[in-house]
């Protein structure tokens, strides 16, 4: 099954646009609420039109501007979980799942998406008596006995707590395997979104700013504003002052820092860029005096330090000139003893920087100046 | 101090509920005892006038009841779903009759489809047809001041019904139709129901605008209301009239109950 989506619209002062195709995979649309995810959907399921754009399921076209062509929501052939589920209220589980089945061997059919989702003993109850994860699974059933191959789900565990989160999720990685669907996940939570993505869409007011691979998006963000989005603590600007055999050497603040060259993207030497490191992957170390002037070491003083219990996560004062942000995991922390010394050498290990354009778009996204330094 | 301050309202709310409830038990009970006590309720009862008001009633009451739904279901569930400049005074207008004195709803209707009426006028004059003092009239004027009441409880119903139910069941494949008689209509059942009663209960009792538009000929345009009054405005009517009343009143019991019992059926077990 393929998704080939290609739309843009203007509802009201919000304007849409994106673009993206998705295979036999999960795709996951990522990003604040208001910027488009659901919409996303709704354009899919055909509960929204488009301006302009086309989108084909499995290859047919159900929506074309060009050709005038929009198929309604009851001949695409779906399956689509909403947010707030809307369970049938006044159907038993098994007459909900039944609503959108034809054709023969409904029964038997029945039995099976049940059994799937482990719902036999509650085909005749209704939603309300259900718990949170029962009606999920119910609404998952309901959608999934369309037999459609391509599954729309709508921010589909957020009403949920951590623990039936966590079942759910691995429940919908085990039904992609099982049973050869594409699924497009809505989600704003960041973990949830690279625990289940294959593949990662970052959607930004109505823009969709990078669709990669789940790793790609994570370590390679296309922009200042994706890395935001995508958690990544540390966005330092600078400017490329050597660029050779690979690498580039980046100024920030007074601090030298080296990188890989990115992909597909080679600035000049002179060009202001952005410096993205996730909090993790920087490295403290003890004071030594060999330090000052080596690339990619920078002292550093904490000025802020949170405890989550499993890690922590520490704000450092230093020559790049902006805060950095560090998490260590509690177990390292207490073996160098971070608790009793607040001066480090910061280490921002090079196959961990990530170098980006300054792009106008992430600039106007992002809180920071986008004047150059 | 404190249970003092606290009871003192109490016991004047109960007086309160206490005379309330007298004032509208009272008149029940007033007619049931003059009703039992008097000589001729059973002649009256069982008299042609009494039988052919009764049967009169029920069935225009009937036929504007189906005409209300029929056509006042699609015009609520449309006016649910539209937004459009000037809704409000569409809404103002259906509820209107409402509030309306029946006797100008019956001027209105006169003055609309009576033989010198805008649209009675050359109904007669190419047609000869004639509405007014008909039994069509009858319905007419039931349909105007009770339609408005199931118009207004179907609104609230669709209304009450979340949207996301009917879009959710069309990307599982339901045409609007489907969508509406599967979701829809079970899940606005109850207020349906209760628009529909009204609706009836307040056609079986139209007078005022029944009077002016449709007069009050015997087995033609007699409905129960008027053959009351008529039966009151006779001397010694009241015997009469309270037999007539006893009747109009028991059958819309038995009618409303059967109606609740056949309503929370169809609505099913919660």
């Amino acid at each position: 099954m393929t998704l080939e989506f290609a739309a843009r619209t203007q509802l009201g002062d919000f304007s849409y646009d994106a673009r993206f195709e998705a295979g036999n995979e999960i795709v996951v649309l990522f990003g604040h609420s208001g910027a488009g995810k659901s919409l996303t959907l709704q354009l899919i399921a055909g509960l929204l039109q488009p301006d302009e754009g086309r989108i084909a399921i499995g290859g047919e076209a159900v929506f074309d501007a060009g050709t005038g062509l929009n198929l309604p929501p009851q001949t695409r052939r779906i399956g689509y979980v909403v947010q707030d589920l809307a369970l049938f209220p006044h159907m038993t589980v098994a007459e909900n799942v039944q609503f959108g089945m034809t054709g023969e061997g409904r029964e038997q059919r029945l039995a099976e998406v049940l059994d799937l989702m482990h719902l036999g003993e509650f085909r005749e109850r209704k939603p309300r008596s259900l718990s949170g994860g029962q009606q999920q699974r119910a609404a998952l059933a309901r959608a999934l006995a369309r037999e459609a191959s391509l599954l729309l789900l709508d921010e589909p565990f957020s009403a949920l707590d951590e623990s039936l989160r966590v079942e759910l999720r691995r429940e919908l990685i085990r039904l992609r395997s099982e049973l050869d669907l594409s699924v497009i996940f809505v989600t704003h939570d960041l973990r949830e979104a690279h625990l289940v993505a294959d593949r990662l869409a970052v959607f930004d007011a109505g823009r969709l700013l990078q669709f990669d691979g789940r790793e790609r998006v994570f370590r390679a963000p296309a922009n200042r504003r994706v890395a935001e989005l995508t958690g990544v603590a540390n966005i330092l600007r600078g400017r490329v002052v050597a660029a050779r055999d690979g690498t580039l050497t980046v100024e920030a603040g007074g601090a030298s820092l080296r990188a890989p060259v990115p992909n597909g993207w080679r600035p000049d030497v002179g060009e202001a860029v952005d410096i993205a490191i996730r909090a993790e992957r920087v490295n403290l170390r003890r004071l030594d005096a060999d330090d000052p002037g080596q690339p990619n070491l920078v002292r550093g003083t904490i000025r802020e330090e949170l405890a989550y219990g499993a890690t922590h996560t520490l704000r450092f004062e230093s020559a790049l000139g902006e805060t950095v942000e560090v998490e260590i995991a509690a177990r390292p922390y207490e073996v160098l003893g971070v608790g009793g010394q607040k001066s480090w050498t910061l280490e921002l290990p090079p196959e961990d920087l990530h170098v980006m354009a300054v792009s106008s778009d992430a600039a106007a996204g992002s809180s920071a100046s986008a004047t150059t330094a | 101090m404190t249970a003092l301050r606290v009871r003192a309202p109490q016991a004047g709310l109960a007086l309160l509920i206490a005379v309330f409830a007298v004032f509208f038990v009272l008149p029940f009970a007033g007619l049931l005892e003059r009703g039992i006590g008097g000589s001729g309720t059973w002649d009256a009862i069982t008299s042609d006038t009494a039988l052919d008001a009764l049967t009169l009633s029920l069935w225009t009451s009937a036929v504007a009841l189906v005409i209300a739904v029929v056509a006042g279901t699609p015009v609520a569930y449309w006016l649910t779903h539209v937004r459009f400049p000037g809704k409000g005074a569409v809404e103002a207008l259906i509820d209107l009759p409402i509030v309306l004195p029946p006797t100008i709803a019956g001027v209105a209707l006169l003055t609309a489809f009576g033989r010198k009426g805008l649209l009675g006028a050359p109904l007669d004059d190419w047609f000869g047809l004639t509405l007014g003092f008909s039994t069509v009239a009858v319905i007419m004027a039931q349909l105007f001041v009770g339609a408005p009441f199931y118009v207004r409880a179907a609104r609230a119903g669709f209304a009450g019904v979340d949207a996301q139910y009917e879009r959710v069941a069309h990307t599982l494949g339901a045409s609007r139709l489907r969508a509406f008689a599967r979701i829809v209509l079970p899940l606005s059942w109850p207020s349906l129901a209760a628009g529909a009663a009204l609706c009836w209960a307040r056609a079986l009792g139209e007078l005022g605008a029944t009077l002016i538009f449709a007069g009050n000929l015997q087995g033609e345009t007699q409905t129960m209301p008027l053959a009351i009054l008529s039966a009151f405005e006779r001397a010694d009517g009241l015997t009469a009239a309270v037999a007539l009343a006893i009747l109009l009143l028991a059958v819309a019991l038995v009618a409303l109950a059967a109606f609740w019992l056949l309503s929370t059926r169809g609505r099913g077990t919660p």
